[in-house]
């Protein structure tokens, strides 16, 4: 392997390249467009062999990545935003029809009022669309998560978001450790299931009544829960192929003996971990998990890991309104009745609000001194 | 390019019809079997959310012979771009794609889509079924409901704005084929589906296919009016082939109110309107007079 300096949205697109992808569309966004762009020079230089659709809409945009998977292909596309939240109908609707395709998210902040800046609260929007959703702390696993996604799509016929977020990441270079292109194609066996085929019509979407609808739904469902336990082959099974160190669900971080464990996802886990090995020198004992898949929402796995601490300080970079950061109340939801230990939710970070260690230092003292238990908290106001 | 349809010597399999779901009488329903017969079974069709997308199936089961795909009501033109683009990445030929909305997947919600895809050039080509209304819920306005028509959201004196000109929009996209028809007359109509599925790039095809329960027509009176629309000079059959326009069949003009009056969406058209409509037709038809 070699180790080249890379943004996120070069990840990306090398991803999403070296997976052969047959067809992409993308409607521009910013902090989404230099993955397009890479990914249109890519196939403007020759270098991947790939149909481009240059879509009017953010809408338009996954529709047509739609048809290109019903039709049989590998398609790919990436958005953010504005153009996640315009494309929701067809989010929801692809993953209804259980098309394997993979989109890139450069996590940005929702409109209104306007921002350009990083936040997690687009992919949240998403987060009962039916879509896998990954989340990456570093361009190198943006680049792993890519390669994997396409995996992981077609043998659970599921869609799958591949999250980073807006400029901390996608404008942002990192080395990163690249795949030799032969291996990876080995890795992505193409198992075409074209739905739309004139050797064998179908229709597709025809009108459902309850109990058909109902059954769907129920195995939608249960792929779902199937990628729980085959996201972390799929990783198993690249680290083999590629000696990387990729992560399946979740990963623990200087856990031994914590009391206070931190949880968060997404680029924020990299400053969590400076936080902890600061705090540790001091002797405190605390540790961080960091989610990568959020949907499906591992929580049995989380509660494995967590069940012996006393404190848990949950960093979300988005807001459910009237209910709280969505990884906190997953979480809550998740160790219902299982366990006593204080469990805290910190809003964080908002529309590229300072999300460091000083406001993460805040949220954990805050924890272990509130008398507020199990409770929402805003930090970096 | 000259396209003569023997009505005699078509296929007499129906890849789309036989027991299809619509009302009995359905103008939708008779423009897919026309375009069917010459469209042949190397034809994927994508269709959002209208009568014509429900009619053809439920559950398991489907009225269609080809790959039929009951798109989102928005992007039916960018579902098929993709299609199109998947087929080329597998290196299919000889399928024509086509996306077939309503007045409201073509000409208002599909707008969007249907430019996009017509702009792009795409090699697929575009069916807008007009009815002239939104009768998959009940019978509302659309931008093609013709001035002066009662809908169940205009049901005082009728819509008081025009009809959107589709045709002349999708003109001016400068794309290689536009053309308008009728289902009353299925050799002209058929001529043009063959036109477009033989042509490289987009096409765009315009069809009158009355609904007799919007309209308030007998059932049995679809085709009649699809045919009075056009003898009255108030709907035209025509093509633009690479910017030739071309008329393709001279109506016998008998006067506008013999089409609208029957119909009891006109029920509240004026005297004065008439009028102004027959003198629209005049000068379109070059007649002195009435």
């Amino acid at each position: 392997m070699s180790k080249v300096l890379m943004t996120g949205s070069e990840a990306a697109a090398l991803g999403a390249k070296l997976a052969n992808i047959e067809v992409l569309s993308y409607y521009p966004i910013t902090p989404a467009f230099p993955a397009m762009e890479r990914l249109s020079k890519y196939i403007d230089d020759g270098e991947l062999n790939c149909g481009f659709i240059r879509a009017e809409s953010d809408h338009s945009a996954l529709a047509a990545v739609l048809g290109a998977s019903l039709a049989g292909a590998r398609s790919y596309t990436v958005t953010n935003s504005q153009g996640l939240l315009l494309m929701t109908e067809v989010v929801y609707h692809a993953a209804g029809l259980r098309q394997p395709i993979v989109m890139a998210v450069a996590n940005r902040a929702i409109s209104a009022p306007h921002s350009r800046f990083p936040e997690q609260g687009d992919a949240v929007s998403q987060g009962a669309s039916g879509w896998i959703q990954l989340f990456c702390e570093n361009n190198q696993e943006v680049l792993d998560s890519t390669i994997q996604a396409f995996r992981i799509a077609e043998e659970l016929r599921t869609p799958v978001m591949v999250n980073y977020e807006g400029y901390i990441q996608s404008h942002t270079s990192e080395e990163v450790e690249i795949p030799a292109a032969d291996k990876v194609t080995k890795f992505l066996p193409l198992k075409r299931m074209a739905a739309l085929d004139v050797k064998n019509p179908q229709g597709v979407n025809t009108v459902t009544s309850p109990d058909f609808y109902m059954d769907y739904k129920y195995r939608q469902n249960e792929a779902m829960e199937k990628a729980l336990t085959f996201i972390p082959e799929v990783t198993q099974a690249y680290n083999t192929e590629f000696g990387r160190d990729s992560i399946g669900n979740l990963e623990t971080y200087k856990m031994e003996d914590a009391e206070h464990v931190i949880v968060a996802m997404g680029s924020i886990v990299s400053t969590v971990r400076q936080f902890v090995d600061a705090q540790r020198q001091q002797g405190k004992k605390i540790g961080l998990v960091k989610l990568k898949t959020w949907r499906p929402f591992p929580g049995q796995e989380l509660y494995a890991v967590l069940k012996n601490a006393k404190f848990i300080t949950v960093l979300d970079k988005n807001i459910v309104f009237g209910v709280g950061g969505a990884l906190a109340t997953d979480i809550k939801a998740a160790f219902y009745g299982n366990s006593d230990m204080v469990i805290n939710g910190f809003i964080i970070g908002l529309g590229g609000a300072k999300s460091g260690i000083e406001q993460i230092k805040q949220a954990v003292e805050s924890t272990e001194s509130s008398e507020q238990r199990n409770s929402t908290l805003w930090i970096g106001m | 390019m000259n396209v003569k349809i023997n009505l005699d010597q078509l296929p007499k399999e129906e890849l789309f019809g036989q027991g299809n779901v619509g009302c009995k009488g359905c103008g939708g329903a008779i423009a897919g079997r026309q375009a069917m017969k010459v469209l042949g079974e190397r034809t994927i069709i994508t269709i959002p959310a209208s009568c014509m997308a429900t009619l053809g199936g439920n559950n398991r089961h489907t009225t269609w012979k080809i790959p039929f795909y009951h798109t989102l009501f928005e992007c039916a033109p960018a579902i098929s771009s993709g299609i199109r683009a998947a087929l080329e990445a597998q290196g299919i030929k000889d399928v024509n794609v086509v996306s077939w909305g309503g007045d409201a997947g073509s000409a208002d919600i599909g707008f969007q889509s249907l430019t996009g895809a017509a702009e792009r050039n795409e090699d697929l080509f575009h069916v807008c079924y007009d009815n002239e209304m939104y009768m998959n819920t009940g019978g509302q306005t659309s931008s093609q409901t013709p001035y002066s028509a009662l809908t169940t959201n205009c049901t005082v004196n009728g819509k008081k704005t025009n009809k959107k000109n589709m045709l002349k929009i999708m003109e001016a996209h400068d794309i290689g084929y536009v053309a308008c028809a009728s289902i009353a007359y299925p050799a002209d109509l058929m001529a043009k589906f063959k036109k477009a599925s033989s042509r490289k790039g987009f096409s765009y095809i315009h069809v009158l296919a009355p609904c007799f329960k919007g309209w308030g027509i007998p059932s049995d009176q679809t085709v009649e009016f699809a045919r009075k629309a056009v003898e009255s000079g108030l709907w035209e059959l025509f093509e633009v082939e690479d910017g030739v326009r071309t008329r393709n069949y001279e109506p016998k003009l008998i006067p506008v109110k013999e089409y609208l009056t029957p119909q009891k969406r006109f029920s509240k058209i004026t005297a004065q309107e008439i009028e102004d409509l027959q003198q629209q037709v005049n000068t379109r038809y070059g007649k002195v007079g009435k």
